[in-house]
């Protein structure tokens, strides 16, 4: 029920922001570009004389193309055809001009037409430019957008799956954006010093993933240990491994970035199926998995057990001490696998990687509905609240929000959800 | 509790509505990736070109990345959905915002970068506008040499390895010290540490500390920029050695030049941010008017001394 309402409100915003980022689009492509052709043949007749300027890009290719097409079989003179920059449509116009001809037209789109380039040639000039009719649809609904903003959130999220576990054993780890630079540190020099950089063999990318991906395993499960057996508060602990991790990912780097790598590696964070980013697929299979552990396993009712009350856990003889180790291990594995997966999708491994992903991670979860003093949240909820301050963020940034104001908005979104979560808590305690 | 969510969506809708759309300008706009808004000198590139920009007719449309080469890509992608006309950055990291700039030449968006300079080859960058930092660093050189005269003398630099444009500072001021040291009658000016500074105030001081310490006979340090500069100065005072040691630093922040009007700083080789945003602009119209642009500009570095900080405008106005 509360996970629907939390649906909800991210449907509220995302209609809210495709309604404030509705924008003139102009249309590119093979069909822009018979469109363009045939408003010439309308307003210039079939003599005329067409410039045709588009970028070389796949799609601006097929749009000049499409324009030639139609243009020559109606007749009409094609001058020259720049696929390319302005400096390309500039010596394209000196060259025609210089044979003595003239240009009627100038069949461009939305982004070759604003180009000034046009306006230095007195008998040219930017008037001259057809453009394919724009039509109005919001920046935020293009597929393109929408495909990037589940993609940028893609890690956060993957992560948080981890923190959800952790924190609803009312546990914290703050160590998990270090972990991401460490694992992206560890499989980037694994894959140079000893697979040959970017020669390195497909089996020598899956070592080097899976000793930081083990590796930072270890070290969560080495946090848990410290949480259990000598009773040391999660915030310390991940606290000292947070400092400790970054230290020594900087040091193994020698705080340099480390772009040497095959390009096998970067099919994990770049490739698509079917349209849909690898990192988004990787989302959602871990998401799938993590909710049937959460909801349907034994694992999944001794950590809410845990989280609830950890005395009453013991007795009824749930293993409390190894729970929490998985727990923290399972955590630091899946930043791990953050780490591996930005590492391939920027393409080099770096120390500065991972950042204050900490806080973003726990909000992330806390937006989602899980309360920090442990017990209660959902896999499910820690998805729409990642999506949440993903969609949150992405509009604030197709509407141009002033970069200090977005870190307001984001704050007061993250201490509204913590309010949300003491309100529901003192409802719940007055209630039995 | 339903109304708790409300007040968090009306909260929202009031900040995002507040700052929402602006009228597209005539000739299109321009997204500017910011490496931080946190340090001045972005603020001052960014502020530069938004009016340049604003002169020719483009909207510039600023984001801060705060040094996060992820966020940074992500910024890159908006700006392909929103179909800027060019765009401009601040590499985060000068190797792994390669993929970014791949994406944006892929969809026929030009980029530009400024201040640090992107290393790789996946990308094409139209071109690249910062200081002439080898030049500064043998400003930086020549200033030591000046001060200390044939005499000679024990100097330590605070370094920030990290940066490409603090190695290149640093190579430019040994080269003229070097070149001191070969010259007949002079008594050699000998670097006798090298510690990295961090290039901020609390890690300048600690280094500094530690030179003083290895040191006590040191005449002058060079710290690659006025934080860490800052940070030495204290260090400096707290040993009693203030006097003793000249400090040349390297940017010529506000605070680095107050340092050197009130004596505690003896010269920068100063940056020119402003210039930085605006020729990053006029380079841009250039592309867009179909003229060849270089892949590179420089902008020469200059010194500051205490005489240029008692003329200068950013101190006498109120």
């Amino acid at each position: 029920m509360r996970d629907y309402g939390m649906l909800l409100v991210l449907l509220v915003l995302a209609s809210f922001l495709s309604l404030v980022t509705i924008q003139y689009q102009h249309p590119a492509g093979e069909k822009a570009g018979s469109e363009v052709a045939d408003s010439i043949l309308t307003s210039q007749g079939k003599q005329a004389r067409v410039l045709i300027v588009a970028r070389d890009t796949a799609e601006d290719f097929a749009f000049s193309t499409a324009v030639a097409k139609r243009l020559e079989a109606f007749g009409a003179t094609v001058l020259a055809t720049v696929n390319g920059s302005a400096l390309d449509a500039r010596q394209a116009i000196e060259e025609i001009l210089a044979r003595g001809e003239q240009i009627d037209a100038i069949a461009s789109n939305g982004v070759t037409a604003r180009w000034t380039v046009y306006d230095r040639f007195a008998t040219v000039g930017s008037q001259k430019c057809v453009v394919p009719r724009p039509y109005a649809w919001p920046d935020f609904l293009k597929t393109s957008n929408l495909l990037g903003v589940a993609n940028q959130t893609a890690i956060y999220a993957i992560i948080a799956i981890g923190m959800t576990m952790v924190i609803v054993t009312s546990g914290i780890d703050l160590s998990v954006g270090s972990l991401v630079a460490l694992a992206s540190v560890l499989s980037a020099i694994i894959i140079r010093d000893w697979g040959g950089g970017s020669d390195a063999s497909i089996g020598m990318v899956l070592l080097g993933s899976v000793a930081a991906i083990g590796s930072c395993a270890l070290i969560g499960a080495f946090s848990g240990l410290m949480v259990t057996t000598f009773a040391i508060p999660a915030f310390i602990v991940t606290l000292g491994v947070m400092m400790m991790a970054s230290g020594f990912s900087f040091r193994l780097a020698e705080g340099r970035s480390i772009p040497e790598l095959p390009t096998s590696f970067f099919w994990l964070g770049r490739g698509q199926t079917g349209g849909i980013p690898h990192p988004v697929l990787l989302m959602l299979i871990l998401y799938a998995i993590a909710h049937i552990v959460m909801s349907r396993t034994v694992f999944g009712r001794y950590v809410y057990a845990i989280g609830g009350n950890a005395s009453a856990a013991r007795l009824s003889g749930v293993p409390v001490k190894t729970i929490l180790v998985c727990v923290y291990a399972l955590c630091g594995a899946l930043a791990g696998l953050g780490g591996v997966v930005l590492t391939s999708q920027l393409s080099a491994g770096d120390p500065k990687f991972g950042l204050m992903y900490e806080l973003e991670v726990i909000a992330s979860v806390v937006v989602g509905g899980t309360s920090l003093t442990g017990g209660r949240g959902t896999i499910f909820g820690t998805l729409v609240g990642a999506f949440m301050i993903a969609v949150i963020k992405n509009g604030m940034n197709l509407t141009a929000v002033d970069p200090f104001n977005q870190k307001i908005v984001l704050g007061a979104v993250l201490t509204l959800a913590v309010l949300l979560d003491t309100v529901r808590r003192s409802d719940r305690d007055s209630s039995t | 509790m339903t109304r708790l969510w409300a007040s968090l969506l009306a909260c929202l809708v009031f900040a995002l509505a507040g700052c929402g759309q602006t009228k597209p300008a005539s000739k299109g706009t321009i997204g500017f990736s910011a490496m931080t808004l946190t340090n001045p000198f972005f603020q001052t590139i960014a502020d530069s070109m938004r009016s340049e920009a604003a002169q020719h007719g483009y909207e510039l449309i600023v984001v801060s990345a705060e040094r996060d080469v992820k966020q940074q890509a992500d910024h890159v992608n908006e700006f392909i959905v929103k179909g800027v006309q060019a765009i401009v950055l601040n590499p985060c990291d000068s190797q792994s915002i390669g993929p970014a700039i791949a994406q944006a030449n892929a969809a026929g968006i030009p980029v530009f970068t400024n201040d640090v300079k992107y290393d790789g080859t996946e990308g094409k960058v139209v071109c690249h506008v910062a200081t002439d930092n080898y030049q500064g660093g043998k400003l930086a050189g020549e200033a030591i040499v000046a001060w200390l005269g044939s005499s000679g003398g024990k100097v330590a630099i605070l370094h920030f390895p990290q940066a490409e444009s603090c190695q290149l500072r640093v190579k430019g001021f040994l080269e003229i010290i070097d070149a001191n040291n070969s010259q007949a009658g002079n008594n050699p000016i000998r670097v006798v540490q090298t510690l990295d500074g961090g290039g901020m105030r609390d890690e300048g001081f600690k280094a500094a500390k530690d030179a003083i310490e290895a040191n006590p006979d040191l005449s002058a340090l060079f710290a690659i920029n006025d934080p860490s500069a800052l940070g030495a100065r204290a260090a400096l005072e707290s040993a009693g050695k203030a006097d003793q040691v000249v400090i040349i630093a390297f940017d010529g922040q506000l605070i680095g030049k107050q340092a050197i009007r009130d004596g505690k700083i003896l010269c920068d080789p100063i940056q020119f941010p402003d210039q930085i945003g605006r020729v990053t602009i006029e380079q841009m119209i250039k592309h867009f008017d179909g003229d060849r642009v270089e892949s590179e500009i420089l902008i020469p570095s200059k010194l500051y001394y205490r005489a240029d900080a008692e003329h200068d405008p950013d101190f006498n106005t109120p």
